[in-house]
């Protein structure tokens, strides 16, 4: 019982980032119909930053071993601020250079396009941090949590609320505001949405900024608990391009609702048989698919004939 | 490349190539080209899944991991003799082909890259985790390799057996795709609905790229693990379903020619930079980003464009000729004049709260114009496409000649006789105007998948009989001279008439147009009255949906209208145009407070 309430609080957790990244695919989907494949090198790129900043700010070199009383949470938040910064940066020049080109062409090309963006990405991340994985301990201490008999670490408790206070934020600007009416303008209608003023250019490279901020902070939110490496994104975006799939590319709260889906089930199938998590959940995801090809709570599309 | 030039051009390459493993004694030299051959192999049937069929699939790792898989358990586990175990990683991968196919078919664009994906991964771990069976990362020793008489193959004879099936995958996929095979796949590829409205079965021919594919990527996963004489869980990852993906789309996807390029252009790179790890894939990702944007057609694509400027004699098609014989249906295929040809009773078709066909019944007599007017939004088309086959009713039955058509599908009703032309346009735009027709005699071309893939006569022979057909009936509805262009370069009133042509090649007992005079101006609406009454001519029944009122007036002997889905009136034209509701329908009534929400823009109800 205890083992099962622990699974499903770190599957919270791991939810959590699942549902940040698919939350990222969800807006650029809904804005442009692309979505950037390299996202899971984005994420690598936002954990390393950040714990290269949190290095440099405690005076060490950028590969050096942080230690736990090192990580204080202005250092932390300071990462973050880089992150934000750098990865709003990427996701600009990911548009310019990988997505514009190729949007509306034929043959899904901006998939390639994407993939090789995050395949730079991930060899000039090796290039300056090398192969190795690089640790980070958590800005609130390794002082396991006791929930009701389950331990959890003070980590994944922040990830999870930072995950939800974000989703929250975004849906609220997304409904709320004006400029998240004109997102959801642009993503019904371009043309319409260009012809009542909307400047559509300008929506869509801050959907491309958003999705790239939401990966890098994805990153920099799980680098404590499973400490960074470089080749740790493909699989990680995987699962969330998965979630969102699942729940349904076009819709933020489905995709919400599959990255804490495929959280949970991830961990509590880890419960069970630890090797048989990864290949359990893409066997789920070709059946979801099979049965719903549109996610739980997509929207079907009906070719007009 | 025309068949002359393939002609003299592929036994000197042939030969250029097999005699060049005894030029090179160097063991690296001859690696590279062991392994551009193999690429070559895998790329040549991927490049029917992704450049003619248009799925782009990343997981096609997975399908060479069960080549590589069948033939070293067969071997090193069971002992087999390497040649079968080599034939039957072909065939175990094109099982696993119909497996990833079947989920593949039910989803487009980033679900369909998810779920190939997904199964890519899925095969991964399988073969790393299940290490008692698999081996893990620790792999499978002593995979015999392939040999003759007692002797196993050396480096020069693997190069020469790769580079001998190179060629005659080179033969097999070139037979396969200049026939009704290759016009199938891209015509799935563009339009999936116009694919069906011509007979194609867009499900049939997935599956069948999806097998293509995973036999050529099967037996080139074989192929690596028989020579290494080992395998493990490294050699299958995502890396290498982009590589395989790559190949093809840097090369040139839709070209025969483009993963030839592609598979020597990268594993060349891939050999060059084989001393600086990280550079290698730093290119690989360059090139992705980079030859895309450079080329979108890829390598063959450019080099085209470059030979078509400088030797633009060898790219014509071969010439149209000016004069063919009138265009005949077969005697067979003519009907009875008297006897109902379709009748459907109480078709009824609700999306939620909207009824576009609400309890529709109607009879379609043999030889006759028929025409369905309403305003729009009365479900004119809606029930078009019920009748196709394109949208299943609700409720309620459709007869065809005699059998019930209610629940077929698009393709098959086609294959029946009833062909259709598209409100918006549905053309295969990139293909030319007598590939078009020429896919409207799919239905009617039955030689089989073999014989089309090993190029026998029969296939060339039938090939040349719908070519001779094609023409008359392009010559029939006067586009023979614009045979060889491209369909989407045609003004707008030729590719609507393309469309009927391609519909006719279908030889359809039942026609049906849905608004053709769309777009047309005057007098090219005044020629396609001649158009259809010519048609209606040649025994063919025509059902049209059309707001030109001129034209339906002329044309029709029995008019049906519609209105919010329901059948307000029928009968011949002068009746129909007098009758109350109708006028009402159009032009709404005086009593009425608010006129009727959709008043025809033009209405010509006179």
């Amino acid at each position: 019982m205890e083992a099962i309430l622990q699974a499903v609080l770190s599957g919270l957790a791991l939810g959590g980032v699942y549902a940040l990244v698919a939350l990222g695919f969800n807006i650029t989907n809904n804005t442009t119909k692309t979505l950037n494949f390299g996202q899971g090198e984005f994420l690598v790129a936002g954990a390393f930053i950040g714990v290269t900043l949190v290095l440099v700010l405690s005076g060490k070199g950028h590969t050096g071993v942080l230690q736990p009383e090192d990580v204080t949470i202005v250092k932390y938040l300071t990462g973050l601020a880089a992150i934000l910064v750098v990865l709003g940066i990427l996701g600009v020049f990911l548009y310019y250079t990988a997505v514009r080109p190729f949007v509306g062409a034929a043959g899904l090309a901006w998939v390639m396009s994407t993939i090789g963006f995050g395949i730079i990405i991930q060899n000039t991340a090796l290039g300056i941090w090398g192969p190795a994985p690089l640790a980070i301990p958590s800005p609130l201490g390794n002082e396991v949590i006791r929930v009701a008999g389950a331990g959890i670490l003070p980590q994944e408790i922040l990830i999870f609320v930072v995950s939800i206070v974000v989703m929250v934020a975004l849906d609220l600007v997304l409904r709320k505001t004006k400029i998240g009416k004109a997102v959801r303008a642009v993503a019904h209608n371009k043309n319409a949405a260009a012809l009542m003023g909307i400047n559509v250019p300008a929506i869509v490279i801050l959907a491309f900024v958003v999705s790239s901020c939401l990966a890098g902070l994805g990153g920099l939110l799980i680098a404590p608990v499973t400490t960074a490496s470089v080749f740790m994104g493909l699989v990680l975006a995987l699962k969330a391009f998965s979630a969102a799939i699942i729940g349904g590319l076009d819709n933020p709260r489905g995709c919400i609702l599959g990255g804490f889906m495929l959280g949970l089930i991830e961990s509590l199938i880890g419960l069970w048989h630890a090797e048989l998590r990864e290949i359990s959940i893409f066997v789920l995801i070709i059946i979801v698919l099979v049965f719903k090809p549109e996610g739980l709570l997509g929207r079907k599309i009906v070719e007009k004939v | 490349m025309s068949r002359n030039a393939h002609l003299y051009a592929f036994p000197a390459v042939a030969v250029l190539l097999l005699g060049l493993p005894f030029a090179v004694s160097n063991e690296f030299y001859l690696k590279v080209m062991f392994l551009a051959g193999v690429y070559y192999v895998a790329a040549a049937g991927f490049n029917v899944l992704v450049g003619y069929a248009g799925q782009k699939s990343l997981g096609h790792a997975g399908l060479y991991a069960a080549g590589a898989y069948t033939a070293a358990l067969l071997t090193a586990k069971l002992g087999w003799n390497p040649w079968v175990a080599f034939f039957a990683a072909g065939v175990v991968a094109g099982v696993f082909g119909i497996v990833i196919a079947l989920p593949s078919l039910r989803v487009k664009g980033p679900s369909l890259a998810m779920v190939t994906i997904g199964f890519g991964i899925v095969i991964e771990k399988i073969a790393t985790e299940w290490s008692d069976v698999f081996g893990g990362q620790a792999g499978i020793h002593s995979v015999l390799p392939l040999r003759l008489g007692a002797e196993p193959f050396a480096m020069r004879d693997w190069v020469l057996f790769v580079f001998l099936l190179g060629l005659i995958t080179h033969l097999l996929m070139r037979s396969l795709l200049s026939g009704k095979y290759g016009r199938a796949f891209l015509a799935v590829h563009t339009a999936e609905v116009a694919a069906e409205s011509v007979g194609v079965s867009v499900y049939r021919f997935k599956v069948i790229a999806f097998i293509v594919s995973a036999v050529t990527c099967g037996l080139a996963g074989a192929l690596v693990a028989q020579q290494n004489q080992y395998i493990n869980s490294d050699f299958i990852t995502f890396g290498l379903s982009i590589f395989f993906l790559l190949v093809v789309l840097f090369g040139g996807g839709g070209s025969i020619y483009g993963p030839l390029l592609g598979a020597i252009v990268l594993t060349m790179v891939d050999a060059f930079l084989a001393r600086w790890p990280h550079l290698q894939h730093f290119v690989y990702g360059a090139l992705l980003l980079f030859a895309l944007y450079a080329m979108p057609d890829g390598l063959a694509g450019a080099l085209r464009g470059i030979g078509r400027k400088i030797f633009p004699r060898l790219h014509e098609r071969p010439p149209v000729p000016t004069a063919v014989a009138e265009w005949q249906l077969q005697r067979s295929e003519l009907l009875h004049k008297e006897a109902p040809l379709l009748e459907a009773k109480g078709l009824y078709k609700a999306y939620g709260g909207v009824v576009p066909t609400n309890d529709v019944s109607i009879a379609i007599r043999t030889g006759h114009v028929h025409s369905l007017i309403g305003p729009n939004g009365a479900g004119k088309t809606t029930l078009l496409n019920i009748l196709s086959g394109i949208v299943p009713p609700d409720r309620g039955t459709i007869v065809f000649n005699g059998a019930d058509i209610t629940e077929l599908v698009s393709n098959q009703i086609c294959r029946l006789g009833i062909g259709r032309t598209f409100q918006n346009l549905k053309l295969f735009a990139d293909m030319t105007v007598l590939d078009n027709v020429l896919l409207g005699q799919h239905p009617h071309m039955d030689v089989g998948f073999w014989p089309c893939m090993l190029g026998l006569r029969s296939a060339s022979r039938q090939e040349r009989e719908a070519r001779e057909e094609a023409l008359r009936i392009l010559d029939f509805l006067g586009l023979l001279d614009k045979a060889n262009e491209i369909a989407g370069s045609l003004p707008y009133g030729l590719q609507r008439r393309l469309e009927m042509a391609r519909a006719l090649a279908t030889h359809p007992k039942l026609l049906l147009l849905d608004e053709p005079a769309a777009g047309l101006n005057p007098q090219e609406t005044h020629e396609l009255i001649g158009v259809i009454a010519r048609v209606r001519d040649k025994g063919i029944t025509v059902l049209l949906i059309e707001h030109h009122m001129d034209l339906v007036m002329a044309i029709s002997d029995h008019v049906i209208v519609l209105d919010y889905g329901a059948k307000i009136a029928e009968g011949a034209p002068a009746q129909v145009q007098a009758n109350p509701k109708v006028i009402a329908a159009y032009l709404g009534e005086e009593s009425e407070e608010p006129a009727a929400p959709a008043v025809q823009p033009r209405p010509a109800v006179a």
